[in-house]
Parts: structure tokens; C-alpha cells; sequence
């Protein structure tokens, strides 16, 4: 971003959130969970330990709250309608929201969490001094932090040789968070680029999506008009960039948590539906 | 895993990236070849079109993490394997894993694998050769003449067959093969078989417009988890034929399954007959078409069985019975299922049974109930694990019936009930051999420990025993090298044992790998194969590239008339016991199951669906029940039965029965390595030993226990601070006539 | 009865001044030497404590995944408030020609700067990777990397530099006449120290002109710079949008409460070291009276900012602002709440009574009360939000651990070795203020006296 770059786009990089903000994206990785189909089950959670070398921290961390799941299926006991249990527990997976108006990256001191053209918010671990307070700032809770040195006690041999060489293991002192499993969406970017083609939808997809028993997450590109995760949002009428949905039937089941927080994320969830005719 | 150049020729000869067995290039491989004069070492500098640095090839293989023969493809950069992913190609999981199966590699990589062979010397386990081993081993088996058993957990393909051609061969009958698992559908099997004809019938979940699930936690651990979750996702669309699915489930502990139901129930374990006769006499009053494949005889039977009467039993309101009998007749088709607490009854199988007449009253049998594909290789077929075998085994050690005994692919000493007398048991048999993975409990008790390569290091067939859509054989590869040069496939420990018996039939095989070829090409010449290549090297590149065998639909049929004489509609009443005031639910959990999985810290630290807690076990019991015992959540409680006691911890939760204190099952374990030793507790070890009256299974459920609180502890290690959303709408709920208006569900 | 005593007797000898100011800098006594020893005890607690946490990490301090932050922030904002007393006491009543403020001054001053020292590592204690931590600086970097100009965090560490490097030359600059006395009473190695770094000074005509209008210029800079300090520090807080930290009058509650205890702080330490060094002639209980009720007067407006905040946030009707404030009075953390609210807003009612404004031990205690209040508060600022914020899944009581306290303990070690040393080597009293002062209570006394009897005042002895 040099002087002359910031002068002559002045009015481009001005641009509000209303506007799209000042991104020229490329791509935008969304996500839409239909929290009818899951079943909380915790395979996604396994899934994203397998894939992003997440730590296991142990029980005594664990208790202090130093766990390490980027994906967290959160488990609720009350509903409005009805009391717990008769319809059952709410289940919601909560990962990074990879918002558009992120909170965590205007706070950081050292910009190790930023914006990428592809709307992520993407974290430097090498950047990260570990202020924290990206995490202090995001409502959803979803950053977790390296309070130690995972690598031995995680990783006693043998189990090293199956962290995934494509992401790297964090040491102590770094900030992490879910990522959409950027790994694969490089991958899948270079090897549409040698191709010389835009990413096909459906190429690749986050861990937790490709494990989903019940296919609750779908996962994609809404820049791409017909990418199975862009019809669900335009079917729910589910828009980026706004705080409140201005929806022709208010009855349709997208929404997005926090919108009103105006931080714009990421992901849709799709309303659990209860059959109360029984 | 021996004879990597011919492996390695056989790549060559293939040349197609993403097929084959085991990858060359790794450190360890190269080595090996090198010494042994077999091969140039390969260089990274001029790689395999397989072994490309940082690219990832995908093989195909079938997970082993449960029994429900999930087919996998394992991801493999430079000779390492990464990562799990379902197998889009399998009819199973259709490209889906369970939180299990993403823990396979930990089970592969684990650091507490056995390495080496041991044998048992002054009480002690010592490391040896595996000539020393073999030697030993070969001399008590001779000794034992035929009295040689075997015991593993479910099994199928051609290490089953081999373990039954061995048993023959030694001239031990085949009862001598003992298949154990806790997690079981086993008496649901019984009542399949004996009414319809057909043990593991087809289940439609897509097609059906409601579930009645009895306790069968089929999105967790019932029958085949991600096959269900799978048709779970449909079952749950608007899209679907019959739209969205409604499921309720009555059950005594709120499973994962519960937590997903519309309608949740909770009823006492063992009243789940009287209340499906309830319902069947509710739907034959109010619905006229039904009843009509019941004689009237059972039919004046079945009215006594007042819905007023039915929800006394089950200790649950009557309003919950009605809805349920109104849902029922109203949507249809239906399916009504049976799980584990229904089972684990003295009259287990008269519950199943009476549920299974629901199913005939309501008509699924042949709509959402349809027959399923036989196995045109009944040699391969699945022995499915049950709690009979155990208990059978049991007594046929007491009575010295064995010399030696194998056990692989299942840890009795820890499933065993102390009441059983397992541990005692074990002493009269001369010599035990363990086949295993890690030095689980029952490894721990053995005479000779032999190394067994992990699932994905090894060779194999399975035949999973639920089957839906196509039929199948899922073929298991290794999907890299030995990681302990020591280590040895079953099949190739199998292969040896025969060798020394029937030479001339086994002694051309080099190793199982070989075999097993050979066993394929024999398949494919069968009839019964749907596609069969043109060349047998084709077939079996084709097989291994998909990781199964394609096997031709062959459906069974159901009996032409459905009996229901046979269903015993006078259910007993549940005994009560003022000692014991509180019935015992062990509950498996989709992720340390029945305990197999306690060594994998994925899986420790992936928090239970419903409670949440990490790390430990726990007992869940109703606060009102809590009040009455004088406890809190989090609060130190011993829960005895007759037949011993365990301490925990007490986590109160509306989701399970007033009368019903659930334990997980998973934890507790003495042995096992260090991510399981000394966590928790095991609730199997003070279960009452009795069995259902039919099939002689073990009533999982019937074991009462009384509860004392111990005072205070610290509070839980689980996921989360708050059970309740505090008014800010995370999990948003409609009711379904929204979804009606809007999807047109 | 009302008690009229003067500021200071203006009959004292200019000589006397030197000779009891000048007294304090040597010889120390036991007493100095075991509180140097219990300060530096205390001090190293906190090394031992935080090489154990730079090995390890941030873990063993018990902060988690909503707990990000605890007490390293909360006392490193406590620290930042301190050090608003100097500023306070110096530049503003300096220019508002409040002339009482001049025998206490000078170690509020180094108070200022000590409190900035200690604040300073807190940021850098609290770090996940502290060798990192040049990277907040805007240093040119040959890979094009800035700091993130648009966090709070980074406005940080200039202001506090800044804040850090001015108050230092403030104090240096205000010191420099009295270290030109130091260096014409003192041999040796002080002689040495003290002819370098008075820089020269003769106290001719033109020094003291430039003297005056650089002490002046510095004095109107640091008030400005004073504020936005802390009100860069709210913004810490205030920025962000978690439930209580999102408050539109964070920056002049900040800024009231840092007012506030750098105040409650000058009476702990004017009591202390009118005690132990004897200053009775100069720390008069006129001073301490007009300390005290200017302390009063701050304690009721950081009270009055208080329960604005408590007001808006009901009237706000914010749902998370508004849950959270009920669980601070109300949550696990309510003792904390109610002793801050107790010794914060009831507690400097004492100071409304002279007799208590005049009983040295007494307002010992009650500065002790109203700092334990204002670290209460920056504490309360932290961790309850991070306990509850808007995601309740989260929810989270975290009390911490062992480490934090070695080093928050420690960190009061080191303020005291700092202080300490100074007020051995340093003149801890402005010699020439209180001179200055003498010597213009001396002539209004004159002037009234020669108004009566049109007596010329007798000006002679001024030098």
C-alpha cells in the first residue's frame, strides 16, 4: 500500500461496508450450516484437529479453558418455544465467521490478522506477537490462543508424522483461529490457475464440510453464481454487508448470528426446525 | 508386510496414480529394500508419479475404527499417512466419516503401539523375537491339540474365513471362534430373523415420514452411525419425498439421536415393549385398516395393554403416549426401531419383538422395512459381536476348555462384568495369545503378545454388516509401510498359523497380500461379481482404486407370512428393588465407544454430544432425582450395584429418567496407554450378569443400583460455559409449519 | 473549629532549606535498607515468575479462551493512572500558580516517571511472544511491514513513549537548579554526577529566563499529553465492542480515574516521606489539607462518571451492556465490585472532614483505600466483560493465578527500588521552589504588614 496507491484510490479504498467495503475480492468463501441436518455429532470438530495440527491440550487445560477447537459444537439446553428436553438439545457449530467487518482486525497491533481478497480473515502466526486482543474484540469467541508449547506433549512420537505438512504446528505465544482451511483453497486456486479457469465449485472443500455425516455444511465461493452455497443464500435471501435481512418472505430460515453487530460474517445457519404438530 | 518388491513391481506395472498398495519412497522402505539387495534405493530427486514431494495421494481403504465398514480414503504425502476421508464411492458412508473414523490415523500413529512381540515370563511381560514367539507358540499349540479357540470382536471378509478354516483345520469346531462386542444390535438381529426372515433389514430412514426410535441411537453407535447420519440429511430435507422427517425417541438417557428428536420421551429402560404394545393397541383402535395380521386372540391381549397402563410402566405422562399413537397413525410411512436399552432386558427380546409388531400393525414391513442383499459369500460374511459369546466364553473357560486362546479386536477384561467372573475365567486357559494393536487390558493378561499392524498398515476384506443400496465387499489396504518394522498383519499371522497346518493348501502364499489377490481373482470368477474387469490384474487395480468389491443385488425375501404368533404380548413387569432404586444405563457414545477408542486424546478431547464433559466419566441423573439423593451437579456420588461399586462424578440434567442414572460407557480403563489409564470409570464392571431369556444375551440394562453422594468435588472439565443461550438466539427454531410454508415441507 | 495555619512558615533560612533537603540524601538508615531489601524481594518474585512464564508460556496465568486479558492489563492501566499524579500536581497547578504544590512536586514528578517505568513492562509481560515486540514500533522494515496504525495498542506504545520521554525531561528540567545546589554541597562521586548533569547552572539572569519559559512550554505540553495518554489507554478498551468496554466516556473516566489515584498515591507517599525524612517543616498539614480536598474534589468526579456509566448503560438498554452490569454487582465478581464502589465513592467522604484531612496516619490509610479502589476498578474493567461477553457459550469465571500475582506484586517492588534510589540521590523536595515560595509568603506577609505600617519590604537576602 504505497503513498501514491492510497492517493490515487482515495475514493475506491473509501468505499464503506455498504459498498462491499474497499476489497476487490476474488472470492468469497462462505459457508451455510442447515442446523435441521446437524446433529451435533463432532465429527467436523475431529475432522479440523486432523487436517489443521490442533493441539490437544489435556484435561487439566482443557478445565482452565485453553482448549484449542477451531470448530466448537456448541450445545444448548433451551429453546423459545419449547423446555429442554422435550424437542431435544440445540446443537451449533461455531467456527470463525470469517467476517467481512472484522473486529479482530482492526485491533491488532502488528496486523497479523487481516483481510484477504478472498474475505478471510486470515492470521500470520509468524506476525502475531500475542496481544490477544483480536480475540478480547470478537464477539463470537471463536480465536484461540497458544498458551503453550503444544508440540511434545500434543505430539509424542509417533504421532508427529501425521501433522499436516501443508499447515504449520504454532508455538506458544501465537493467536490461531479456523481459516476455511486455506490450505485447500490454495491448492485448489493454483491448480485452477495452471489450468487457467476460475475454481470449480465443488473442487475441494473445508474438512468439516467433506466429514459431515449429514452434509449440514455446505461450503463455496458466492462470487460464483452457481455455486451450491450461493443459490442457498440467494434462496434464504441471506445478503452480505447488512445489518438487518430485507427479506421478501421473513419467514425463510437464513440468518446469520450477530448481524446486528454489523460484523458481517461468513456464514449462514439455517434456522433448526422442530415439528410441534406431534 | 513383507515383500515389497513385488508390491513394488506390481506399481510400476500399474503406473496410475491414486491405485495401489503401500508407497515406496518412504525412509524406511528404501532401507530395507537397500540391505536385502533387492532394489536401488529411490531417490526423491526422480520420483514415482505417486510419490511426487508435497503432493497428497488419496487411496482407498476401509475404516476399522467400529464395525460398520465404512469405506475411507487415506491421504498419503511422502509415505505418510495424514489424513481420513470418506470414500464418496461407498455405499456406507458415501463419502462421510464419524468423528471415529477421523481418529483412525491416531490409532495408527499412536504412541503407545506394541512394537515387538512379548512373552509372559515371571508374571512379567517381556519383549522377544518373533522366533522366539512363533516357537513358543507352536509348541502349545501343539500341545492343545484342538482345543483352540479364538476370540475377537466382529468380523468379517477373509480373515474371518481364515480363523474359521484354521479352527477346522485344527480340527476345533467352529463354535470355538467366540465374537464379542458390547455395542451390539444383536437381539434386534434375533427378532429380524426369526419374524421377517432376514436379520438386517433394509431401513428407509429417506423414505419414512416419522421415526420411532425406542433407545436405537442410530446417529451415534447404532448399526452403522454414518450410513444413518447420512440418510438423516435427506430424511430431514423438504426435498424429500415425504418431506421433513419427524423423529421421536423414547428413551430412558437422552442419546445423541434424542437430542436431535422432535419429540423426546423419557421412559423408564424395559417398559419400550409395553409401550410399543400400548401403541399397537392404540393404532389397530383408532386406525381401521390396522391390525389385520394379528390374530384376535393376541389382539384381546394386546387390550389390556391401556395407554393409561402403558405410561404407569414407563413412568412417563400418557399425553406423550397419545401424541406418539396419533403421529403414528397420521403419518405414514413410518419406522419404528430398537435400540440397546430395549435390548438389555431378561425380556429383551420380546421388547424387540413387540416393537417389530409395531412396525407389521403399522405397515413398514416393505416400505421403509425391506429386505436386504444376501451375501452371495456366506463364508465372508460378517460374525457379528455379541455379549452371548462372551458369557459362553466364559463358561467354557471355566471349564477348562481351551489351552489357548487368540484374542484380537476386542478387550474382554475390560467389557467383562466383574460378575461374569471373566478375570478367574481366564486363569484355566493354559496359554493366551493376544493379537493386538495396544496393550489394552485384556493384551495385559496374556501369555504371548504378538504385534498387529495397525488398520491402516494391513490387508483385508469386510463384508459390513448393514448394508442399503448396493452390496458390497470393502477391501481394506495398507495405506503406508509398517511403522514398526516388528508388527504383522492378521491375515499374515493367520497365514502362518495354517501353513503349519494344511502346507500344501497355504504354504504358496508368501503372505496374506498374496493370498488375498489370489482370493480376489477368485471372487471375480464367481458369477456374483456386478462388474468384473476383463483381466484379474485389471479387477484388482479396480478394486483396490475403489476399495470395494461391487457385488451383485441379490435381494432376500421377507417370510412370505409375517408371523407375529410368536410375539409374546404378556411383557413382565419391571422388578423393583428398594435397595436399589435406580436402573443402570451404560450408554455408549459416538466417540470413545464401548471404550476401544479411550487411547486416542482426538477423541478424549472431543466433548460428549449431550454433556459435554472431556476427559472423564460421569453420571447423569434428573434433578429431581439429584434433590432426592441430597446432590449437585458436579458433586463426588458412589453408584452400587449388587455387584460392586464405582465412584464419579453426578451431572444433572433433565435428559434422562427420574429412575435412570446413565453412565458412559469409555472411560476407566487400567491398562490401555497413557491417554486412557486411570480416566474415569467403567460401568460395565458392576453390571448384574443376567441375561435376556431368548437369545442369552447380556442384560446390558437390567442392572439396578443405588446412589450415595460423597460431598463436593470440583466441578467438570467440559466444553463451554453455559448451557443456555441467554436470550440471544444462536440455535434459532421454527416450528415445521413455517418450514412447511417456505420449503414446502 | 476552623484551623487557619499557613502553607509553610516563611520564616525559614534559605540555608536551613538546603541544609534539610540536602540532609535527606545521605546517610540512609536501616530502615532504608530493609525497605530496599523488601523492594527488591518483591522484585524478584516477579523475575523468577515471569522467566517461568517466558519459557512456558502465557498458560500457568490461568488466562483462556474468553479471559484473554486479566491483571497484567489491569494493573498496567493502574500504573498508567498513577503516573498522572506528577503531571497533575506539577504542570497544572504550575500554571494555575497554585504555589503549594511546590514542596510536594518533585517526587510526585518521579513518581510519574517511576509508575511509567513499571506501567511499560506490562505491556510487554502480557505479550504472547515478547521478543516480538518491536513490532508494534513503525521501524523500516525491509520487508514493507508497519504496525496496524488503527489499533488502540499501537497508539500505545507511542503514546506511552512519548508520555515516558517527556515526563522524564519534565522532571530532569525541573530539577536542574536544585541538582546545581547538590553539586555545590557534595564530594566525591556525587559532586561528579551531580556537576554533569546540572548542566552548567550558575542561576545567572539568562538561565533562569530560559529555565523558566522551557519549564512553562513543558508544562503546558504534558498537560494535553497527559490526557490523551489515558485517554488512548481507555481506548484500549473503549474501541473494541465487547459489552463495558464499549462506553463513549471511557477516555474522561480514564483520565478522572488516573487523576484519581495518582492523588490517592501522593498522600500515601507525602505521608511516608514527611515521616521518614522528617520534611514536617515542608509537608505541612496545610499542604496535605489542600491535597486532600483537591483529591475530594477528583474523587467525586470520577464517582460522577461512575454512575454516568451505570446510567447509560440502563438507560441504554443494551442487552449484553446491561446484563453485564447487574452480573458485576451481582456475579462472582460482586465483592470486587462493591469494595471498589465502597472505598472508591464512600470512602474519600473522610476527606470532606478536616480533622481526618489533618491526622497524617489516618490519610495514610485512606490513600491506601482509595488505591486499592482504583486497582479494583481497572481490574473490574477487564475481566468481567472477558467473563461474559456476547457469546454465552463462553461464559467463564476465571480468577488468576499465582503468576499474575508474583508479578503484579513484583511490580510494586520495582516502582520501590526506583523510588528509593531517588529520593537518595535526588533531591526529593525543589529546594528553589520552596524558596521561591518562602521567599513570596515572606513578602505578602510583608506587603500586608506594609500596608499597615507603609513599610517598605525588606527585600535583601534574595540571592
Amino acid at each position: 500500500m504505497s503513498l501514491s496507491n492510497i492517493l490515487n484510490n482515495w475514493s475506491h479504498y473509501r468505499r464503506g461496508a455498504e459498498e462491499g467495503g474497499h476489497h476487490d475480492y476474488e472470492h468469497r468463501w462462505t459457508m451455510a450450516i442447515n442446523l435441521d441436518k446437524c446433529i451435533g455429532c463432532n465429527a467436523c470438530s475431529v475432522a479440523c484437529y486432523s487436517e489443521n495440527n490442533l493441539a490437544v491440550v489435556g484435561k487439566a487445560k482443557f478445565d482452565k479453558g485453553q482448549a484449542m477447537h477451531w470448530m466448537r459444537i456448541e450445545r444448548y439446553f433451551d429453546e423459545s418455544e419449547k423446555e429442554f428436553p422435550d424437542s431435544g438439545a440445540s446443537f451449533l457449530p461455531m467456527m470463525c465467521q470469517q467476517c467481512g467487518a472484522a473486529t479482530c482486525e482492526p485491533v491488532c497491533p502488528v496486523a497479523a490478522t487481516y483481510h484477504t481478497p478472498d474475505g478471510l480473515n486470515a492470521q500470520v502466526y509468524n506476525r502475531c506477537i500475542g496481544s490477544r486482543y483480536c480475540s478480547n474484540n470478537c464477539p463470537f469467541r471463536v480465536r484461540y490462543f497458544n498458551f503453550y508449547s503444544y508440540y511434545e506433549s500434543s505430539w509424542p512420537e509417533p504421532l508427529n508424522l501425521q501433522l499436516n505438512p501443508d499447515i504449520t504446528v504454532r508455538d506458544k505465544g501465537v493467536m490461531e483461529k479456523c481459516t476455511f482451511c486455506v490450505q485447500r483453497i490454495r491448492v485448489a486456486k493454483d491448480k485452477a490457475k495452471m489450468a487457467d479457469r476460475r475454481v470449480i465449485d465443488g473442487e475441494f472443500t473445508t474438512a468439516c464440510a467433506q466429514v459431515c455425516p449429514t452434509s449440514a455444511i455446505v461450503f463455496g465461493d458466492t462470487m460464483d453464481k452457481d455455486s451450491q452455497v450461493a443459490k442457498l443464500w440467494k434462496k434464504q435471501q441471506v445478503e452480505r454487508v447488512v445489518t438487518k435481512q430485507n427479506k421478501s418472505n421473513s419467514e425463510l430460515r437464513g440468518y446469520r448470528i450477530f448481524e446486528e453487530l454489523n460484523v458481517d460474517p461468513s456464514v449462514m445457519y439455517m434456522e433448526r426446525v422442530r415439528d410441534t404438530e406431534i | 508386510m513383507n515383500g515389497p518388491v513385488k508390491r513394488r513391481d506390481f506399481l510400476k506395472m500399474m503406473g496410475v496414480s491414486g491405485v495401489g498398495g503401500t508407497l515406496a519412497g518412504c525412509d524406511l522402505p528404501s532401507t530395507v529394500t537397500l540391505e536385502e539387495g533387492k532394489e536401488d534405493v529411490v531417490s526423491y530427486f526422480m520420483p514415482e508419479e505417486y510419490v511426487i514431494p508435497g503432493v497428497g495421494v488419496w487411496f482407498a481403504s476401509t475404516c476399522l475404527q467400529c464395525d460398520a465398514g465404512c469405506g475411507i480414503h487415506g491421504r498419503v504425502r511422502e509415505g505418510r499417512f495424514l489424513k481420513v476421508e470418506g470414500n464418496p464411492d461407498s455405499p456406507i458412508n458415501k463419502g462421510k466419516t464419524c468423528q471415529m473414523g477421523q481418529a483412525g490415523v491416531q490409532s495408527h500413529y499412536n504412541p503407545d503401539r506394541i512394537t515387538q512381540p512379548m512373552m509372559r515370563e515371571g508374571g512379567k511381560l517381556i519383549a522377544v523375537s518373533w522366533e522366539q514367539a512363533n516357537s513358543a507358540l507352536k509348541q502349545k499349540l501343539s500341545n492343545a491339540g484342538k482345543k483352540i479357540g479364538w476370540f475377537t470382536g466382529t468380523i468379517s471378509g477373509h480373515q474371518s474365513a481364515l480363523i474359521t478354516n484354521y479352527l477346522d483345520a485344527v480340527d476345533a469346531s467352529t463354535e470355538s471362534h467366540f465374537t464379542h462386542d458390547v455395542v451390539n444390535a444383536a437381539v434386534w438381529q434375533a427378532v429380524n430373523k426369526d419374524m421377517l426372515g432376514d436379520s438386517m433389514p433394509e431401513l428407509h430412514m429417506d423414505k419414512a415420514a416419522l421415526i420411532l426410535s425406542f433407545g436405537a441411537d442410530f446417529l451415534g453407535t447404532w448399526v452403522s452411525p454414518v450410513h444413518f447420519a447420512g440418510k438423516w440429511g435427506e430424511f430431514r430435507s423438504a426435498e424429500a419425498g415425504a418431506g421433513r422427517g419427524t423423529l421421536i425417541q423414547v428413551e430412558s438417557k437422552m442419546t445423541l439421536t434424542g437430542g436431535n428428536a422432535d419429540l423426546w420421551v423419557p421412559a423408564k429402560s424395559g417398559s419400550e415393549g409395553a409401550i410399543a404394545l400400548g401403541l399397537v393397541n392404540y393404532v389397530i383402535k383408532n386406525s381401521p385398516n390396522a391390525g389385520n395380521n394379528i390374530s384376535s386372540e393376541q389382539q384381546n391381549l394386546i387390550s389390556s395393554y391401556s395407554l393409561e397402563k402403558v405410561a404407569q410402566i414407563a413412568g412417563t405422562s400418557q399425553d406423550y403416549i397419545k401424541r406418539i399413537g396419533d403421529a403414528l397413525i397420521k403419518r405414514s410411512p413410518s419406522l419404528v426401531l430398537a435400540g440397546a436399552s430395549v435390548e438389555g432386558h431378561e425380556h429383551g427380546y420380546d421388547a424387540v419383538a413387540a416393537i417389530m409388531l409395531l412396525n407389521i400393525v403399522l405397515g413398514n414391513v416393505g416400505k421403509t422395512i425391506q429386505p436386504s442383499n444376501a451375501t452371495p459369500f456366506p463364508q465372508l460374511q460378517a460374525k457379528p459381536g455379541n455379549t452371548r459369546d462372551l458369557i459362553e466364553f466364559t463358561n467354557a473357560a471355566k471349564s477348562k476348555k481351551f489351552d489357548v486362546v487368540f484374542f484380537s479386536g476386542s478387550n474382554p477384561v475390560f467389557t467383562a462384568p466383574d460378575s461374569l467372573g471373566l478375570k478367574d475365567a481366564l486363569g484355566n486357559v493354559g496359554f493366551k495369545v493376544a493379537v493386538s494393536t495396544f496393550p489394552d487390558e485384556t493384551t495385559m493378561q496374556a501369555d504371548l503378545v504378538l504385534p498387529l499392524s495397525s488398520y491402516a498398515e494391513d490387508w483385508g476384506t469386510h463384508v459390513p454388516a448393514y448394508q442399503e443400496d448396493r452390496n458390497i465387499v470393502a477391501v481394506q489396504q495398507p495405506l503406508m509401510n509398517n511403522l514398526y518394522s516388528d508388527t504383522k498383519g492378521l491375515g499374515d499371522i493367520l497365514l502362518d498359523l495354517l501353513k503349519d497346518k494344511k502346507p500344501d493348501e497355504y504354504g504358496s502364499y508368501k503372505d496374506y497380500y498374496a493370498y488375498l489377490q489370489d482370493a480376489i481373482k477368485t471372487l471375480r470368477g464367481s458369477s456374483s461379481i456386478k462388474e468384473p474387469e476383463a483381466g484379474d490384474l485389471q479387477f484388482w487395480n479396480k478394486t483396490l482404486k475403489t476399495g470395494l468389491i461391487d457385488v451383485a443385488d441379490q435381494k432376500n425375501t421377507f417370510a412370505s407370512t409375517i408371523s407375529t404368533e410368536n410375539v409374546t404380548i404378556k411383557l413382565p413387569e419391571e422388578k423393583t428393588d428398594s435397595a436399589y432404586p435406580y436402573q443402570l444405563a451404560p450408554v455408549a457414545r459416538l466417540g470413545l465407544y464401548d471404550g476401544r477408542h479411550a487411547n486416542l486424546p482426538w477423541l478424549q478431547e472431543s466433548p460428549d454430544q449431550i454433556s459435554k464433559v472431556v476427559w472423564d466419566s460421569w453420571a447423569e441423573m434428573h434433578p429431581n432425582t439429584a434433590k432426592k439423593i441430597g446432590v449437585s451437579h458436579g458433586d463426588l456420588i458412589e453408584v452400587a450395584s449388587e455387584n460392586g461399586s464405582i465412584k464419579l462424578k453426578a451431572y444433572i440434567i433433565k435428559g434422562v429418567h427420574p429412575d435412570t442414572i446413565a453412565i458412559p460407557l469409555g472411560q476407566g480403563h487400567e491398562e490401555f496407554g497413557r491417554y486412557a489409564k486411570g480416566l474415569g470409570v467403567n460401568p460395565l464392571k458392576i453390571l448384574t450378569a443376567r441375561t435376556d431369556s431368548k437369545t442369552g444375551e447380556l442384560a446390558m440394562y437390567a442392572t439396578r443400583v443405588k446412589v450415595t453422594a460423597l460431598g463436593k468435588e470440583d466441578v467438570f472439565v467440559r466444553l463451554g460455559g453455559n448451557d443456555t443461550q441467554v436470550g440471544r438466539k444462536f440455535v434459532r427454531t421454527i416450528p415445521v409449519e413455517v418450514l412447511k410454508r417456505t420449503e414446502g415441507a | 473549629m476552623i484551623v487557619s495555619e499557613k502553607d509553610i512558615n516563611e520564616q525559614i533560612k534559605w540555608a536551613q532549606i538546603n541544609t534539610d533537603v540536602l540532609r535527606s540524601l545521605e546517610n540512609p538508615r536501616k530502615a532504608y535498607w530493609v525497605a530496599l531489601f523488601i523492594c527488591f524481594a518483591m522484585f524478584s518474585c516477579a523475575v523468577v515468575a515471569e522467566v517461568y512464564q517466558y519459557q512456558v508460556g502465557l498458560g500457568p496465568t490461568n488466562l483462556n479462551n474468553p479471559h484473554m486479558w486479566d491483571m497484567y492489563i489491569a494493573t498496567f492501566v493502574f500504573w498508567i493512572g498513577m503516573s498522572h499524579s506528577g503531571t497533575l500536581l506539577s504542570a497544572i497547578l504550575h500554571i494555575i500558580h497554585a504555589d503549594w504544590r511546590k514542596p510536594i512536586y518533585r517526587f510526585a514528578e518521579a513518581m510519574t516517571t517511576f509508575s511509567l517505568l513499571t506501567a511499560g513492562f506490562f505491556p510487554m509481560i502480557h505479550l504472547g511472544r515478547v521478543w516480538n515486540l518491536y513490532w508494534v514500533l513503525p521501524y523500516v522494515s525491509d520487508r514493507g511491514h508497519w504496525p496496524n496504525f488503527r489499533s488502540p495498542l499501537a497508539w500505545d506504545a507511542f503514546a506511552i513513549s512519548t508520555y515516558l520521554s517527556a515526563s522524564m525531561l519534565f522532571l530532569f528540567i525541573g530539577m536542574i537548579p536544585d541538582l546545581a545546589i547538590c553539586r555545590d554541597n557534595t564530594t566525591g562521586w556525587r559532586k561528579k554526577l551531580y556537576t554533569a548533569i546540572s548542566l552548567g547552572w550558575t542561576g545567572n539572569d539568562r538561565q533562569w529566563r530560559t529555565f523558566r519559559k522551557t519549564y512553562l512550554l513543558m508544562a503546558c505540553f504534558l498537560i494535553p499529553l497527559a490526557v490523551s495518554v489515558h485517554s488512548i489507554v481507555s481506548s484500549d478498551f473503549a474501541v473494541s465492542i465487547m459489552p463495558g468496554w464499549h462506553i463513549t466516556s471511557f477516555p474522561p473516566y480514564f483520565v478522572a480515574g488516573a487523576l484519581y489515584s495518582g492523588c490517592a498515591a501522593i498522600i500515601t507517599l507525602f505521608v511516608l516521606l514527611r515521616y521518614f525524612f522528617r520534611f514536617e517543616e515542608y509537608m505541612t498539614t496545610a499542604i496535605m489539607e489542600k491535597t486532600a480536598k483537591l483529591t475530594f474534589a477528583i474523587a467525586m468526579v470520577w464517582t460522577y462518571l461512575n454512575l454516568i456509566e451505570f446510567g447509560a448503560t440502563w438507560y441504554g438498554h443494551n442487552m449484553y451492556d446491561k446484563e453485564l452490569l447487574i452480573a458485576k454487582a451481582t456475579g462472582p465478581y460482586a465483592w470486587v465490585f462493591w469494595t471498589m464502589i465502597f472505598c472508591g465513592m464512600v470512602v474519600p467522604f473522610a476527606l470532606a472532614v478536616q480533622k481526618f484531612r489533618r491526622h497524617m496516619p489516618t490519610m495514610f490509610v485512606v490513600s491506601l483505600f482509595l488505591n486499592l479502589s482504583m486497582y479494583f476498578e481497572r481490574w473490574m474493567i477487564v475481566a468481567p466483560t472477558l467473563s461474559m461477553s456476547h457469546q454465552s457459550h463462553q461464559w467463564d469465571v476465571m480468577w488468576p493465578s499465582i503468576v499474575q500475582w508474583a508479578i503484579v506484586f513484583g511490580s510494586f517492588g520495582w516502582f520501590g527500588i526506583l523510588f528509593l534510589i531517588f529520593v537518595k540521590v535526588f533531591p526529593s523536595i525543589s529546594m528553589y521552589e520552596v524558596k521561591e515560595m518562602v521567599y513570596h509568603r515572606k513578602r505578602e506577609a510583608e506587603l500586608e504588614g506594609a500596608s499597615a505600617a507603609t513599610n517598605k519590604p525588606n527585600l535583601e537576602g534574595a540571592s
